[in-house]
């Protein structure tokens, strides 16, 4: 029966909710094995494991419950062992590397923070900044709305200049979080965001940096920004220096084609 | 803003979509362990400024630009609390009942437009309105 690992984190093994199950179908009842001072959160791994959402819930789920209580090294989602003993084996051979890691993270947990524009908002901005934008619109306005050409001309510089503000915003975002981190990660991109920034920070200083989010929320009302935290710190588990697995920071989403 | 507290227990799956990359893309991963097989898996990937990019969108913008002006004045700022704020503050189905209600109606059409084309089966965005939640 091969294991199917969510994380690793430090003995004492943690409390586990009574009845915590993990991926599959039926949900695989989640355990803990331990070894030199080190504890994997595991389960069995079902045969025909998928990256189904069901699946990917249940791998962030039992992480985050973990997490909620201590410092882990989440598991990249789908990591299988062999057996328990392979897992037991590579917890004793990286012991170093892993308790390494567990003091570095120690008291931190990762917030995601993802911003996109309000449309409303940055098109008053753009509409603002750039003088020729603005009486282009009010010529076209004066002509009862422009012709075809008109306004395609308009619109077309429009969205470039609305697009020419996400950096622009993406750094603003970071300069306001970053004094608050440890570390900063940016997250990989998707579709609808700006930016997508992971910070590692302090547990006692998710507080101040839910601050700093609100106020970048009031005093830059072109951003819509979304809060995730804590999480167990999937973007910090490696070093970011030149020394990490360069496969971590630079491994793309096996989809993005 | 919004908060998802990441420690929901039972069937919260809301916040699911907001972390899949971090859960696909991150975290340890350990030579000696086999990796589930991820084709098959579709992350959002898609380049919502493409789908945006095209003519359609720029005649909504051009549209939305003209109401823009004829609702908020020739001259205001950027800031204009008076309707920035409302938007902020509101979800995307507030505004389109606000003081911007045909400009925004029409901006909010045209990214709601590049959004849904994004959007994927199966994985369950939550672009559309992001209401402000008071964090706990």
């Amino acid at each position: 029966m091969s294991t199917y690992v969510y994380g690793i984190t430090r003995t004492p093994a943690p409390p586990l909710r009574d009845g915590l199950t993990g991926v599959g179908d039926p949900p695989r009842p989640v355990r803990v094995l331990q070894r030199d001072g080190l504890v994997a959160v595991v389960s069995d791994a079902p045969a025909d494991l998928r990256p189904k959402r069901r699946e990917l819930l249940a791998h962030q789920q039992v992480l985050a419950q973990v997490n909620a209580e201590r410092v882990v090294l989440p598991m990249r989602f789908g990591s299988v062992s062999d057996d328990d003993s392979t897992v037991g084996e590579v917890l004793v051979e990286r012991a170093e590397h892993f308790l390494e890691r567990l003091d570095t993270l120690e008291g931190k947990v990762e917030y995601n923070i993802k911003a996109s524009h309000d449309q409303e908002a940055v098109l008053h901005i753009v509409l603002a900044e750039q003088p020729e934008l603005r009486a282009e619109s009010e010529a076209n306005r004066a002509a009862g709305g422009g012709s075809y050409e008109q306004k395609l001309a308009l619109g077309e510089k429009v969205a470039r200049a609305v697009k020419a503000r996400e950096p622009v915003d993406a750094a603003l975002l970071r300069r306001a979080l970053e004094p608050l981190a440890a570390e900063v990660s940016e997250g990989p991109q998707s579709a609808g965001w700006l930016t997508n920034l992971s910070v590692l920070v302090e547990r006692e200083a998710a507080d101040e940096l839910l601050a700093a989010v609100e106020e970048l929320d009031t005093s830059a009302p072109q951003l819509e920004l979304k809060v995730n935290g804590p999480l167990p710190p999937y973007s910090f588990v490696e070093k970011t220096d030149a020394s990490a697995d360069p496969a971590a920071g630079a491994r793309t989403a096996p989809a993005a084609g | 803003m919004t908060v998802a507290p990441a420690q929901q227990q039972g069937g919260g799956t809301g916040n699911l979509y907001d972390v899949l990359e971090l859960v696909l893309d991150r975290g340890l991963v350990i030579d000696a362990f086999v990796r589930v097989s991820l084709v098959g898996i579709e992350i959002l990937k898609i380049d919502v400024r493409v789908v945006v990019a095209s003519v359609d969108t720029y005649l909504k913008f051009a549209e939305a630009c003209n109401r823009l002006d004829l609702e908020s004045g020739r001259n205001k700022s950027p800031g204009l609390p008076d309707v920035v704020g409302q938007v902020t503050e509101s979800g995307a189905q507030a505004k389109t009942k606000g003081a911007l209600s045909g400009a925004a109606q029409t901006v909010s059409d045209a990214f709601q437009q590049a959004r849904d084309e994004s959007q994927e089966s199966g994985t369950r965005r939550r672009t559309a309105p992001r209401k402000k939640e008071e964090r706990e």
